[in-house]
């Protein structure tokens, strides 16, 4: 392991040199040199733009530099190149500082020595000025290029609510947090993460409420992960969650800004990649993963019971079919005899054991709801029908299945979907599973025990150092109005207490003056 | 990691305390202890004796709080080496293992024997019992903050099918099976104040606060919640014992192997879509003797590890769970076991009792900290 290691760290200085911090290339004056040894750097790409202009009464050369399609080209054409090449400098002016205090209209403008920089910045979109007998380059902000809009996300809809959804560029996704929270405290820590990609990684937090121990523990583990490329913020779950052995998500994605800015307001992490409309929310706990915004828009009544009502969908998504096989093949006589009869009527003919039939079933489902995410749009529909054809008349005409099974696959079906995370939907339909097989080999009795496991490895993991299993388990009784129900707004004065915040107070009542 | 240390969720706390000593008691015992109290007294009787017991083992359990609050943050065997010397203390601590370890194995073959009785008759009690053990061998390789975690999980759920049982067999008692009264003779009420002390302390398990309340960081609290914990087990203990002699009457409870399962076979669930309470309120049950066997599994793991302290927690436990599954199969059948149950009792409150009058003596004479 360790000889591995040390191989891997020679064998990355010897291919990337640039990786090492005191090792940097010098720019030289000479402006042929300067521009032949950045094309070879990166390697005469076909769309890098040079713009060599000269200018001034001495007729100085200077070149422009940039990618075609990273930059907002109004900017480059408009407040750079036209401005420049308008410019009336004096013969014995500096030309580098006469740009960077008079000529370029735009504010983020630095200058720099180093090659590494250079290249990087017009990586990233910059637009680099080189002037000839000078060994400092001045580089600009115009990062752009195509965005998408922000629109309504897909993944999370809720009724009542903002409409705005994150975006892939990081800095549109910033700029929505900032919109909603003012707070000077706002913070945002900036990490690279990819060893190729270099994106830029956002950890972001408000000081002042968050417990500092937890934005450090997060900022060690994000500078843990050495990969080439991120692929998404789903990557970047993968390498700083606690155990990934779990079938939970130790950190819950979002796609909407104000379920952010919540988090953030709570007390939590939220962590923003580039190039990933989904930002992640840390700590999170097994409750709060059956939350959503809307109980929050909607009165406590309704919010309190559309919880409730997720609750019990996550039960029926779980224990609905291990609970048929358990009761069909080992324990009819729980049920009123009634029942037992239509149940078994119902069965008769079907040729497999209880388990069979559910396992046929389910698995028919989970193959018909891959194709329909995988499928375009537009045969989607087609899924549909044949899904309803397969799942419904057909299996039950045939005699494959018995018409309650159907009704149990389409119940657990769609209670799965109430999760509002999908990451979760997805752990409650693979536990589905376990639970399916226990009850075949042991009944109820084998129910009870893989619950007894679930709950073990529950009490066991941890968010960010913090149990999964809070509020209950430790029990924060302080917390249970606002994870378990949703009590009117008037009682939901105190940050979650299991956040330890430091500023714990997030709303008053604000005394009125007679 | 110091985040853990900060929010003091990898300790035990005052507040587990409370959860854990019903966790703990409340177990197979409670299942046929209102026949072996019917068993000994006439009528409703069996209350007073109860009631006595109870208060023993409350005081007992003050006793053992008090005593283990004095050294926080300190394991049995440093603080009982400290109060006596250490190869005493070596020994007391293999005899808790040992009561551990005999505890785990005895609730695993009561589970495996009622599963047989209740819910499967073809299934071997060997597979039964196994599988349980498995899962228990999980729970005890965790976090031992976990396990008090577990208890808090699964007591609400535990106490909500004691209050339904309780309250649905409301509408069958029978005022008449309570008289008549104080007809018991004085031996039945000596032989029915043992057998509740038995129940009530869970054949001496409650002990085991020797070895979790010091490792509490601050307990000061600790001796007045295991206190409470214990009335709520008395006041359980009580109710499950009024109520199934009202229902059954005195003769047929002491008759009935399980009378508490029997109590939920007999009450029925309005709506009509349980049939039978009793399956589910075992299978419920199940997460009681859970949280025992883990506890006293965990014991038998702690004791072990601070004597041995260089062998892993994991070690321990692979070499301990195939002695448990041995031990689970020596009785031949539930007589035996119900014998070797009250084995086990005594022994765990001889234990108990001396262990605790023996440290509290020295303490006053020597006053170590």
């Amino acid at each position: 392991m360790n000889k591995r290691s040390k191989f891997k760290s020679e064998n990355s200085k010897a291919s990337s040199p640039q990786q090492d911090d005191s090792f940097t290339i010098e720019i030289g004056t000479n402006l042929d040199k300067n521009l032949t040894s950045l094309k070879t750097m990166l390697g005469e790409p076909t769309d890098l733009i040079i713009r060599e202009i000269t200018i001034g009464p001495n007729q100085e050369k200077i070149a422009m530099i940039y990618m075609s399609g990273m930059t907002d080209n109004q900017l480059v054409h408009n407040n750079i190149l036209k401005t420049v090449l308008s410019s009336q400098p004096q013969a014995d002016a500096d030309l580098l500082d006469y740009f960077y205090q008079e000529i370029i209209a735009i504010a983020d403008i630095t200058k720099t020595n180093s090659l590494d920089d250079v290249s990087y910045a017009i990586l990233s979109g910059d637009t680099a000025i080189y002037v000839d007998g000078t060994n400092t380059v001045l580089l600009m902000g115009t990062a752009g290029g195509e965005d998408r809009a922000v629109e309504e996300p897909q993944s999370e809809r809720l009724i009542r609510g903002p409409r705005a959804g994150f975006i892939e560029n990081i800095g549109t996704n910033l700029s929505l947090i900032r919109q909603d929270i003012k707070d000077p405290n706002l913070r945002f820590k900036t990490h690279e993460i990819g060893r190729r990609s270099k994106q830029k990684l956002v950890v972001s937090y408000i000081e002042g409420i968050i417990h500092p121990d937890l934005v450090d523990e997060i900022n060690r583990r994000l500078a843990s992960i050495d990969t080439d490329y991120a692929v998404s913020s789903g990557e970047v779950e993968q390498w700083i969650q606690d155990s990934f052995l779990s079938p939970f998500p130790q950190l819950v994605d979002t796609e909407r800004p104000d379920r952010a800015v919540e988090a953030l307001l709570k007390g939590k992490v939220v962590i923003l990649v580039d190039g990933t409309p989904f930002v992640l929310i840390t700590p999170v706990t097994l409750t709060e993963t059956f939350h959503s915004l809307e109980d929050d828009n909607q009165r406590w009544i309704v919010g309190t019971s559309l919880r409730f009502l997720r609750y019990l969908s996550a039960f029926i998504a779980i224990f609905l079919p291990s609970l048929y096989i358990a009761i069909v093949s080992y324990h009819p006589e729980m049920l009123p005899a009634k029942l037992v009869f239509s149940i078994a009527a119902a069965r008769e003919g079907v040729p497999f054991p209880a388990f069979v039939e559910a396992l046929m079933m389910a698995i028919t489902f989970e193959i018909l709801h891959e194709a329909g995410v995988r499928l375009p749009k537009i045969i989607g529909a087609t899924i549909g029908i044949v899904g309803g054809l397969v799942i419904g008349e057909s299996a039950v005409s045939a005699g494959i299945v018995s018409p309650i099974m159907v009704i149990i696959t389409a119940l657990t079906a769609i209670a799965s979907f109430t999760a509002p995370h999908y990451s979760m939907a997805i752990s409650l339909r693979l536990l589905r599973f376990t639970f399916m097989i226990a009850a075949a080999f042991l009944g109820l009795y084998g129910i009870i025990l893989v619950y007894i496991m679930v709950n073990i490895h529950i009490v066991n993991l941890k968010s960010v150092g913090i149990p999964y299993s809070v509020p209950f388990a430790p029990v924060i009784g302080k917390d249970w109005k606002d994870m378990i129900i949703r009590a009117p707004l008037m009682m939901l004065m105190k940050r979650p207490a299991y956040l330890n915040t430091k500023d714990d107070t997030a709303a008053k009542k604000r005394r009125q003056s007679k | 990691m110091n985040l853990n240390n900060r929010y003091r969720y990898e300790t035990i706390e005052e507040r587990d305390i409370l959860i854990a000593v019903p966790s703990l008691v409340i177990a197979i015992g409670i299942l046929y202890m209102p026949r072996s109290l019917a068993d000994t007294t006439i009528g409703l009787d069996a209350i007073y004796p109860l009631l006595f017991g109870g208060g023993i083992t409350v005081l007992f359990i003050w006793l053992v709080g008090r005593i283990a609050s004095r050294f926080p943050e300190q394991s049995f065997l440093t603080y009982a080496s400290k109060l006596t010397t250490k190869p005493i203390a070596i020994a007391i601590s293999f005899l808790f293992a040992l009561h551990g370890i005999l505890i785990t194995s005895f609730e695993l073959r009561g589970i495996a024997e009622i599963s047989h009785l209740y819910l499967f008759e073809q299934t071997p009690i060997e597979i039964i019992g196994l599988t349980f053990l498995l899962v228990v061998v999980y729970a005890v390789s965790g976090s031992r903050a976990a396990i008090f975690r577990l208890n808090a999980l699964f007591l609400p759920i535990i106490m909500v099918a004691v209050l339904f049982l309780l309250l649905f067999s409301f509408g069958f008692t029978r005022y008449d099976n309570s008289i008549p009264i104080f007809q018991t003779d004085l031996q039945g009420y000596w032989m029915a104040t043992h057998r509740s002390i038995l129940s009530v302390s869970g054949f001496g398990v409650f002990g085991y606060l020797l070895f979790y309340i010091s490792l509490v960081r601050s307990p000061k609290q600790a001796p007045k919640k295991a206190v409470f914990g214990m009335i709520w087990v008395v006041v359980l203990h009580l109710m499950i014992v009024v109520i199934t002699v009202l229902v059954f009457g005195n003769i047929t409870t002491e008759n009935l192997t399980f009378p508490v399962i029997e109590l939920a076979r007999t009450i029925e669930v309005p709506g009509g879509f349980f049939n039978r309470f009793a399956s589910l309120f075992f299978i419920i049950w199940t997460m009681a003797i859970f949280n025992t066997c883990a506890m006293a599994f965990d014991v038998a793991v702690l004791a072990l590890q601070s004597i041995f302290k260089n062998i892993d927690k994991k070690k321990i436990v692979f070499v301990l769970s195939p002695i448990i599954f041995f031990l689970t199969g020596l009785p031949k059948n539930q007589d035996e076991l119900g014998m070797v149950g009250r084995v086990i009792g005594y022994f765990g409150l001889g234990l108990v009792a001396s262990v605790t009058i023996l440290f509290l003596l020295l303490y006053k004479i020597r006053g170590v900290k």
